[in-house]
């Protein structure tokens, strides 16, 4: 490349340069807005900063001598949130006013200012409050007009507790099978279950029911959706990019969906609550820790929920969704922790630390008052295990006592419903594989041992703190305890490497009622009114023989019904009972007079089944006798076809020939007796 | 390859060489005409092939008098219809034909099996015949009209059936493919021959004992017993108690 050379200097060029200029009386025709538009739209506009300036309010009132300090000491607080580009503190008579303006560099910078500075506590006598600037102009200008908000039509789902009203006490229950292509929801009856409901495609993964049995949760790429009433329509829709986990409120007025996608710091995505009548999203949170689902753990009543993190249990009220006292509570080391099931009560306990030993805490909500504190030594690991109606705890505490090398599990039983909450321990001499109380009762069930001696172990808990053993049975085969919903009576389960080993158990008298199998049976699942039994071999976990069968409480089978690769059965909860302790009462009484409609009612459907069925092989029966019939036609017809490419030999019957046959009789040596006759 | 027995002496009367292995055979019913299939194999097709045995020079030349090719679907199983004028074949994907003895040509069809067609047996007299299939059902079908009468369902694949001679009824044996075996029970005597009533559709008995899949099952021609054999190498036989013969579902 060659320089350039200038112009004017170059000898060859000797013309004029022309002008360029335009003419004097030219006249623009084109707009600046065209020319520079893109330009002039950055122009800084006059209104531009207001959007970007918040003011603090409850600033400390300084003469000069210290204003120096308190610009320093905002400017730290502040410049938290983004970029400060003005400040302005306004003064009269020698100290500032107490307010001031700080403008961001941007309006999410300052919306980030008051977000999280609102509230603030610089000193006793000083909390910021923090808003926005355009925000007075808001509220200084709300209309005084008043327009009431537009009415949403009313969506009619029709009667959501429809299933309740079935005549004869059907309980329904969700299946999912072909590996998850099609749900269906069953009517449950002795005889064979009825459909009411089934849909391709209805869920992704599983399905899971609200804990009274109002809706039917379904899984999606893109969230939740609710399904209720009498035909299953969709009442409500959460979007939640690749949830996953799901938990509903006890109360079924919220639900928590869970999501393990990456979530932003500014919009916590990976936990969120909603309301499930508005459909709106109440809050999200981070997920720290990949610990045990649920995260949020709900109160009984759904007034409150709580999460444990590092040295930390935060507890959340309802329905605000903040924090309660807006502080969590400080517990160091905690482990783990659980509501009562019956109460606002947590129970919570943290390992030894230095001189301080073990403890088990148990905590009224929302007072924090302390109500019971149980010291535990050499503890190596606890479980917490509530009964049902929170009437006991029982905490399962694995020791190992001082000088010794093994481990060994006591079992810390609370009794809720006694005055300063009484607690006796129980010592276990082998290995636990299960516990669990019976739901509304006294009893629990334990499985200790190592296979193949296992053994089951029955106990009550008395008032007086004595802790019965009623029975055990040793040389079991099971490892896992199903206590039916009302009680009294349990099934000892063997499930998957166990091969489906069933026990059903009358606690009672702890008498067997039955021993039974259903081979590799992976689950086991009680009704809600505790009749029916029902096992089965899920596919998700043996590719073979997907089936559910039907027990009754007592162990007798049945049903058997396979379906193609059936994966999850799950009984719809029921709702509380309406009835009070006395109608209950009332009726328990007068049980025998019920029992003989009931039976009665049994009777004529049992014969209609009977009765259809017997119709049904009559019919077939006809139908292929007549078949028969003109297929024997033919064959006599073809008779002489046959005789020929016999040649003319008869084979039609076993006996056509008999003269051809040759009868041998043959004798075998088969055993000799030596009967002595005496002297003759 | 395919060889022709003297049952009275046990001499190997033809020996007749093919190119993949033999799925399946029989005599038509006047007992001149044979019929095999070869399997679809190492690049070989399915074949069903005839042989007259009235002409001796067939058997010396290994040379069929008609040689049917299959495409697609392999043959698994086929018998002679009633008289002799067609072989009834089953294939791999469930598929019924009806080839025509004389010129090889398709007559009928049936599909109502979607997984392979393990085992064909007729009925005692040849005018119906029952298909074991691996869809888990067996299902009974009209040998001239290839009509579907019956369906027995099970959950197991189904590897053989057999019609009762005396009998309404049909026995069943199965279990999973020998890969397979692993995730079912091994347990003593596990596999059973499932016995339906054929007009029912219903199951009335089981007979337990193999320890493994049942590959075949056939009744005697008296419909006094029948015999089972099974993956595990044993051969079984069975008399039927005199119940048997009483039994009857309520209608």
């Amino acid at each position: 490349m060659h320089d350039t050379m200038d112009m004017v200097d170059d000898p060859e060029y000797d013309e004029e340069e022309p002008s360029f200029s335009d003419p004097e009386d030219y006249v623009d025709d084109v707009d600046d807005d065209e020319l520079l538009g893109d330009i002039l739209r950055e122009k800084p506009q006059e209104a531009d900063g207001i959007d970007s300036v918040v003011v603090v309010d409850n600033v400390p009132q300084v003469g000069p001598e210290r204003l120096e300090k308190l610009k320093n000491v905002i400017h730290k607080i502040f410049s938290k949130f983004g970029k400060i580009t003005t400040e302005f503190y306004p003064e009269a008579d020698g100290l500032t006013k107490g307010y001031i303006f700080l403008e961001y560099a941007a309006p999410t910078q300052a919306l980030e200012a008051v977000k999280n500075a609102d509230g603030y506590k610089l000193d006793k006598q000083h909390t910021f409050r923090v808003n926005l600037f355009t925000d007075f102009d808001k509220y200084m200008n709300i209309s005084d007009e008043w327009e009431t908000p537009e009415k949403q039509p009313f969506k009619d789902f029709g009667n959501m507790r429809h299933w309740i009203e079935d005549q004869d006490c059907r309980d329904q229950y969700s299946v999912i099978f072909e590996a998850g292509e099609r749900t269906a929801i069953f009517a449950n009856d002795a005889k064979e279950p009825i459909t009411f409901e089934e849909r391709a495609r209805w869920t992704e993964t599983y399905v899971r029911w609200s804990p009274k049995g109002t809706y039917l949760a379904t899984f999606h790429q893109r969230g939740i959706a609710l399904w209720g009433g009498e035909k299953f329509k969709q009442i409500q829709r959460f979007s939640h990019q690749g949830v996953s986990l799901i938990d509903f409120s006890p109360c079924e007025r919220y639900v928590v969906t869970f999501s393990p996608l990456i979530d932003t710091k500014e919009d916590p995505q990976a936990i969120i609550i909603w309301d499930i009548l508005t459909g709106q999203k109440k809050r999200g949170f981070h997920c720290e820790s990949s610990a045990h689902w649920p995260i949020f753990k709900w109160s009984h009543d759904g007034k409150f929920f709580a999460r444990m993190t590092p040295d930390t249990l935060s507890i959340y009220e309802t329905p605000s969704m903040g924090l309660l006292d807006k502080k969590s509570l400080k517990i160091n080391g905690i482990k783990d922790f659980s509501w009562s099931p019956g109460d606002n009560i947590l129970a919570f306990w943290v390992p030894e630390d230095k001189d301080i030993p073990a403890r088990v805490t148990l905590m009224q909500m929302p007072s924090r008052h302390e109500i019971r504190v149980r010291n535990l030594f050499n503890v190596v690991d606890c479980k917490l295990h509530w009964q049902r109606n929170g009437d006991y705890l029982c905490v399962k505490v694995d020791r190992t006592p001082k000088g010794t090398q093994g481990v060994v599990t006591n079992f810390e039983i609370f009794r809720m419903r006694e005055k300063q909450v009484p607690v006796d321990a129980m010592e276990m001499k082998e290995s636990i594989i299960a516990f669990a109380w019976e739901p509304n009762g006294s009893k629990f069930a334990v499985l200790h041992g190592e296979s193949p001696r296992i053994n089951a172990s029955f106990y009550n808990v008395r008032n007086n703190g004595k802790i019965d053993l009623l029975k055990m049975f040793d040389k079991q085969q099971a490892n896992s305890i199903f206590w039916s919903p009302q009680g009294q009576f349990l099934v000892l389960a063997g499930l998957r490497s166990m091969n489906g080993a069933l026990a059903f158990v009358d606690t009672s008298d702890c008498i067997m009622m039955n021993i039974a199998e259903h081979y590799m049976a992976s689950d086991v699942e009680w009704d809600p009114t505790g009749r029916y039994v029902v096992t089965s071999v899920s596919w998700w976990s043996h590719k073979v023989d997907n089936a559910y069968w039907l027990w009754t409480f007592q162990g007798r089978l049945l049903q058997k019904n396979n379906k193609d690769r059936f994966c999850q059965l799950l009984w719809r909860p029921r709702p509380p009972t309406l009835l009070s302790a006395d109608q209950i009462k009332n009726i328990k009484k007068d049980l025998k007079k019920y029992s003989k409609i009931f039976e009665q009612k049994d009777r004529l459907s049992q014969s209609k089944a009977s009765k259809e069925l017997v119709d049904k092989r009559r019919t077939m029966m006809e139908e292929y006798h007549r078949y028969r019939e003109t297929a024997q036609q033919v064959y006599q017809e073809q008779k002489t076809i046959r005789l020929e490419l016999r040649g003319g030999v008869d084979t039609d019957e076993l006996d056509s020939n008999v003269d051809d046959w040759e009868e041998e009789t043959i004798e075998f040596f088969i055993n000799e007796e030596i009967i002595p006759l005496g002297d003759l | 390859i395919c060889i022709l027995w003297d049952c009275e002496t046990g001499k190997q009367l033809a020996l007749l060489k093919t190119n993949s292995a033999v799925r399946t055979c029989g005599f038509d019913f006047s007992g001149n005409i044979i019929m095999f299939s070869t399997d679809k194999q190492m690049g070989y097709q399915c074949f069903l092939n005839f042989f007259d045995l009235r002409d001796p020079q067939q058997i010396e030349d290994n040379q069929p008098y008609m040689s049917v090719p299959c495409n697609d679907y392999k043959i698994t199983s086929a018998v002679w219809g009633p008289l002799g004028e067609f072989v009834i074949a089953g294939h791999e994907n469930g598929e019924i034909n009806q080839y025509s003895a004389k010129t090889g040509e398709i007559i009928k069809k049936a599909k109502e099996h979607t997984k392979q067609i393990n085992d064909i047996q007729p009925s005692v007299d040849l005018t119906m015949f029952i298909t074991a299939s691996k869809d888990n059902t067996a299902k009974l079908f009209d040998a001239a009209s290839l009509d579907h009468i019956k369906t027995f369902r099970t959950e197991r694949p189904v590897n053989s059936a057999a019609i009762s001679p005396i009998m309404d009824h049909v026995v069943m044996g199965g279990g999973q493919e020998a890969m397979e075996v692993t995730t079912t029970s091994t347990r003593i005597g596990k596999f059973e021959a499932r016995f339906f009533h054929a007009a029912y559709e219903e199951e009335f008995g089981r007979v337990k004992g193999h320890f493994g899949p049942i590959n075949c099952v056939a009744f005697h021609p008296d419909g006094k017993s029948y015999s089972s054999g099974g993956e595990d190498g044993y051969v079984r036989i069975h008399y039927f108690d005199p119940p048997y013969f009483d039994f009857e579902l309520e209608a």
